[in-house]
Order: structure tokens, then sequence, then C-alpha cells
């Protein structure tokens, strides 16, 4: 791997792809939100109810009969999204193929890193697992199914201590692309990955079945995750569409082996973006003896397993405090999703709004434009960063409250949910003092 | 400024009688040349060898100008003169106005015989020679300075085209000023930011750190690198060759707030990172 170094690559030693990053916090603004972090989660504990009030699955308002007819219609919607899914994979496929090497000039790198990537966020934050539709391996699968007359659900059961771990791994090959491989943009960087991806998928929906990508697929699993908190979400129970609390739909987040893993791959790569910016670490990797591929992945290995690390402190400690738990470690690892949407909003707000049009202007055909000027000026990014981790915070403060009051006798709640508490402050000082490295 | 520099032309025309001599002189000599010699020896031209010629116009000296080149003494009267000027320009080094008269600039024939009022000058930074001149002005730019081994004192030369210098009364002809010093306090320097890095071995010294620039100043980004190799401002998009070993300044205005790189494209190695508010 560290042969590659020496290719005269393009360094790109921290986001696959954007020109600009934003400015560094500064120490104001990080303090104020450190407070608020602190303020807010000694409140919770003092303040928020004693018996639990989320409902989960059960939660949630209908929408109108007309829209759900609408957003299920299969002839029409469903099919319609399909094939805008698999339209755009194949598009972005031939771009790689036959598209100028030029990362400036081919709009598929802007396509996978912060149309999909990044545009996963917002749109399932807004509409639910949208992935789950758009998935063109899904749809792939299921076109194969339909031409050997064979049913997509058929296959052999999934083993269950699989649970998402494909999906956190998945997860994890996706961002050592972007953050570590010596060329993240290059055509032939992206191909071979969506290659072994797709084939590693594929295999995975032929001996399963399409329940495979609802586990496996690190897409689906991600965007899963963040639309646990889209206030648009599916009753199981009775298949209606409802509009929801997010702390409901995070309450009703399947507490499968590997779901701590994915969230911690999910604030890990991240915290890792943030920090490999920072010029200490940068000439870490450029003065290593081992090379700058493997420092810079054992630097995502290592704050991986930091975040993973702490979380499993977190739990012991849990363990010690309130006794028998039925599942110590994936019983909170739901209420780390809103901190690490948090993370992702403050990192990539402004990689999306500037690198994100820019890509769709590439694919409509104007050679190298420039990006568009950020919307926000460095004072309101700053805000709206801190706002984003904050907010994070005190979303996973009360999701873990409520989950604790459930499980935990009254008598130890309190104590119970101490050291949740200090990750989380720790998760949330951690980011902020990323973003001012 | 001194009052050649309000005439250069004027100045630097020797009168019109002596001109036209000096033309016949040199034809005739030409013409004697291939008449008589027969075929040259070399592909030089009859007068152009690189040995110095000892034409008719002054006489040579034993001693030299302190580089190799030989003096060549004429009189006093109706010599060349020289008197030079450096101002800071607003950008990069220093822009150099040489004052001549009775003299010309000769590119044309230079490596030909020596014609009186005829040639090129020479410029030196503390007797290091800096750069041939064919002109009256010349850019120096910093990284020239640099290469030369820094130095304040800047001499212009004449020298004949066969790089004999001129010289009366066994002194050559030139003039000598002071770069910086009161001058170059230029007001465009203090509103930016300079930047001096260096590579060397895939080694960036300083190391890479963070340079906060307030927007709308110059950015000055001075490095030097001992391979061949591309500087890259991202964000700005700025590229400037580096060639192995040489000290180059790439100069933009910052009007853009935001974190930008500065990297190396070949080696990819960040150099520094640029934190425009």
């Amino acid at each position: 791997m560290t042969a590659l170094d020496d290719s005269g690559a393009v360094s790109v030693l921290a986001h696959g792809i954007g020109a600009q990053h934003d400015l560094p916090l500064s120490p104001f603004y990080a303090f104020a939100g450190a407070f608020a972090a602190l303020f807010v989660s000694f409140l919770a504990l003092g303040l928020l109810w004693s018996a639990s009030r989320f409902r989960g699955d059960r939660a949630g308002r209908p929408l109108p009969a007309a829209v759900q007819r609408a957003a299920d219609a299969r002839p029409t919607t469903r099919i319609v999204v399909r094939a805008l899914g698999l339209a755009a994979a194949l598009l972005v496929v031939l771009y790689l193929v036959l598209g100028p090497a030029d990362p400036e000039r081919n709009p598929a790198p802007g396509a996978v890193y912060v149309l999909l990537w990044v545009g996963l966020v917002p749109a399932s934050l807004l509409f639910g697992p949208v992935w789950r539709l758009l998935n063109p391996l899904r749809t792939l699968h299921l076109l194969v199914c339909r031409a050997l007359a064979r049913d997509p659900a058929a296959g052999r059961p999934l083993p269950p201590r699989l649970g998402t771990w494909p999906a956190a791994a998945g997860l994890l090959a996706f961002t050592w692309l972007e953050l570590v491989a010596p060329d993240p943009a290059s055509s032939t960087a992206l191909l071979l990955f969506l290659a072994l991806y797709s084939a590693a998928q594929l295999a995975g929906g032929a001996l399963y079945g399409a329940r495979w990508f609802d586990r496996a697929d690190a897409f689906e699993v991600y965007s899963g995750l963040l639309a646990r908190l889209s206030p648009l979400g599916r009753r199981p129970a009775d298949r209606r569409l409802v509009l929801r609390s997010p702390f409901n739909g995070l309450d009703a987040t399947p507490q499968l082996p590997g779901l701590v893993a994915t969230v911690c791959v999910m604030l890990g790569s991240t915290a890792y973006d943030g920090f490999s910016d920072a010029p200490s670490w940068i000439t870490t990797v450029q003065t290593s003896a081992l090379g700058r591929t493997t420092t810079a992945t054992l630097g995502l290995l290592a704050a991986v397993a930091l975040v993973a690390a702490l979380y499993a402190l977190c739990a012991g400690a849990t363990r010690l405090l309130s006794g028998q738990l039925p599942h110590p470690l994936t019983a909170f690892a739901h209420s780390l999703v809103p901190i690490a949407l948090g993370y992702l909003v403050a990192h990539y707000f402004t990689l999306f709004v500037t690198e994100g049009p820019r890509t769709v202007m590439v694919a409509l055909g104007t050679d190298n434009p420039a990006s568009p000027g950020p919307p926000l000026g460095p004072g309101g990014v700053a805000t709206l960063q801190v706002l984003a981790i904050v907010l994070g915070h005190v979303l996973g403060v009360v999701a873990a409250h409520d989950r604790s009051v459930r499980l935990f006798p009254p008598g130890r709640a309190v104590a119970g949910q101490l050291p949740l508490l200090v990750l989380m402050v720790a998760y949330t000082i951690g980011g902020l003092a990323l973003l001012i490295a | 400024m001194n009052r050649h520099l309000r005439h250069p032309d004027r100045a630097g025309t020797p009168p019109r009688g002596r001109r036209s001599a000096a033309a016949l002189l040199a034809a005739a000599l030409l013409l004697g040349a291939s008449a008589c010699g027969g075929r040259a020896t070399t592909h030089h031209k009859p007068g152009t060898s690189h040995e110095q010629a000892t034409g008719s116009n002054g006489r040579l000296l034993t001693a030299d100008d302190g580089s190799g080149n030989r003096l060549r003494q004429v009189d006093a009267q109706g010599a060349p003169e020289v008197t030079v000027a450096a101002r800071p320009d607003s950008e990069d080094g220093w822009n150099v106005h040489l004052a001549v008269r009775n003299f010309r600039f000769t590119p044309d024939s230079v490596g030909g015989a020596a014609l009186l009022g005829r040639g090129h000058a020479r410029l030196f930074l503390d007797d290091h020679p800096l750069a041939r001149v064919y002109g009256t002005w010349f850019h120096l730019p910093k990284s020239l300075l640099r290469t030369a081994g820094g130095g304040t004192r800047l001499t212009a030369r004449l020298y004949a085209d066969d790089h004999t210098a001129w010289a009366v009364g066994s002194a050559p002809v030139q003039a000598t000023t002071t770069l910086g010093g009161a001058t170059s306090t230029a007001p465009a320097p203090t509103l930016g930011t300079t930047v001096e890095i260096s590579v060397h071995d895939g080694r960036v010294s300083p190391a890479p750190g963070r340079t906060e620039v307030r927007k709308g100043r110059t950015v000055r980004l001075e490095v030097r690198s001992d391979r061949d190799d591309t500087l890259h401002v991202h964000g700005y998009d700025k590229e400037a060759r580096l060639p192995a070993g040489r000290t180059v300044t790439l100069t933009f205005t910052a009007d853009r707030t935001g974190l930008f790189e500065v990297e190396t494209h070949e080696s990819g190695l960040l150099l520094t990172q640029l934190v425009v508010r």
C-alpha cells in the first residue's frame, strides 16, 4: 500500500473531494457549546421525566390516506424511484469508465462522496430510509430474481449473530477510501471499490435473499439509522406512514448485534476526518517511516477504536452501577446516533452546499465550474457547527434518559445513566475540540 | 532620480558622426576579414570567436574585472557612462533602471568584436554576478537575489560585445546603488503575509502549520523544493512550477475566507494551511 505513495498521486489528505475546508472554530463558540452541553446534561438528569415516555414503533400520527397511496403506489412512485436509483448508478459507472480522468471535470467522484454519502444525511432525515428504495444493488437483485422467476426474498436465513456487522465493515471500508486512500477521487480507486463492494453485496443477496441488504448494505444501514430521526416513519404494526417524534423513531432502533460497531464507525470516521485536517497530524503522516497510507489507516482505526473503547468502558460502568442489563452494550447505542448526526452536519455542511451544486453542474456539462460560494459566512458556519453538535448531544441525552428510566429500577435510574452522560459529554467536547483543531 | 533618467533615449544614443564612423569601420573589418582570410576555420563568423577580440576600440589592459573579463580602456572623452537606480516593486523584488551615456545596448551582436559605445551591462550583487542586461529596464526578482546569496550592493558595469569591460583610467565603467534601506519599505509588502517554505528530501520546513491571513490581503508564498514539482493552492487554484533548487514566489490576493491547503502535487506534501478570515 505504501508503494502507491510514490506514484505521483494527487495528494488529498482530507476529504475525498472539495477544495476548501471550514475555518477552525474560534474558542468562544467551542466554549459556549461545551457549557451548553454540560448544562443541558445535568438539567436533564434532574428535571426530565421519571417514567419512560417514548413508545417507539407504536407512536405516530398517520398521514392522510391519499399521501400513503401516492407514496406506496407500486407502478408509479416506487418503480420510478428504483429506476432513478439504477439510472444514476449506471451514469456514475459510465462517467468513471469513459469520463475524463481529471476529478475536477468528472462528476462521478462528487456524486459518490458528496451527493450519495453526504446527501444521504438530509435525504434520510427528511424522507426516511431512502436508500432502501434507491439502492441500485437491491434493484439489480430484484431484476435478476424476476428474470429467473425467483422470489427475491428466498434464501437462507441470516445468521442471528451477523446483525449489522457487514454494514459496519462496509462503512469502515468506504470511509477508508474517502479519508485514507492515496487517491480517493481517481476513477480507478472508485471503480475498484464499487466493483468489490457490489460483488460482495450481490453475492450476499444471492445467498440470503433481499433481507441481506437490510442488514449488510452499508448505505442502507447508514441511511436507516439517520432515518430514525426523521419525522416521517412507517409503523410496522399496520404499515401506515406516520408523522412521529424523532425520539420515538430513535427509540424503535432495532438492537441488533453490530449496532454499536456501526455507530462507532460513524463517529470515529467523522472524528478522524476532523482530526486529519490538523497540521500536526498531517506532519505525522507525511514524515512517518511507515508510509502515509499505513499511518493514516492506523489513525482511522485508532479513532474508531477509541470511540468504541470509551463506549465499552461506559457500558461496563453502567452495569457495575445498576446491576443486570439484558444487552448492556446495545441498550444505549441508539442514543449515539444523534451525536453522530451532529458530527456529520458540523463536518460536511459546507462541503455539501458548495461541492453538491458543483457536481450537478459538471454532470450537466459545464467544464470545470467554480464552486458556488458558501451560503453562510464564517460566523454562520461556526454557529451552525456548534448548534449541530450541541443539539445532537441534547437529543442523545434525552434518548438515553428515557431508555435508562425504562430499564433501571427507579432508585438506580439517575446513577445508572451517569456513565453514559459522562461519555456523551466527552464525545461532544471531543467533537468541538476537533472543530478547533 | 538623476538627470539622465529623464532622457534615456537621447542619453543612450552616441553622437551621429561617431556612430556612422563606427559602422563603416565595422563593415570594413568584416569585409576585409572575409575577403582575405578565405574560409573561416570554425562556424563562427570572423571576429565572432569566443576569444576576446583585440579590436582597435580602446586598449586591452591586463587587469580584469574580478570575474575573468579583461578591461578595455578608452579615453575619458566620449567614454560610456552609466548610472543605476533601483526601486522596490509592488509585488516582488526591484525594478532596476540603467541610465547610459555614449552607449547602446546591442544584444544582436553579442559575442562579436568590441565596438566603442556598444555592448551590454552586467549586474552584480555584492560582487557576485547576477544577470546580463540588454536594455535600460530590468526586473530583479527576490528569488534571483536569494540565488545569488543575498546582498544589498547592486553594481551595473558596462561590457563590450566581446565581454571585455569598458574602463576609463584603469577602472571599469560602473555604477552602484544600494538595495533596501529607506526605500525598501514599500507599502505593499507590509500589507501582505509572506510564507517561506522549503522542501528537502520529502520533508517540509518549517513543519506544516497554519498561517493566519486577513481577507483581502496579499499572500506571498516563497517555496523552494529540492526536486521538480508543482505548487498548488487549493480553493484559489493557483499553480506554479517548482524547478528543483530554485525559490519560486507565488503571489495572490486572499479574497475568500476559509481554510485552504497549500501543497505540492508530485510529491503530494502539504506545505501549509492558509486560514483566511
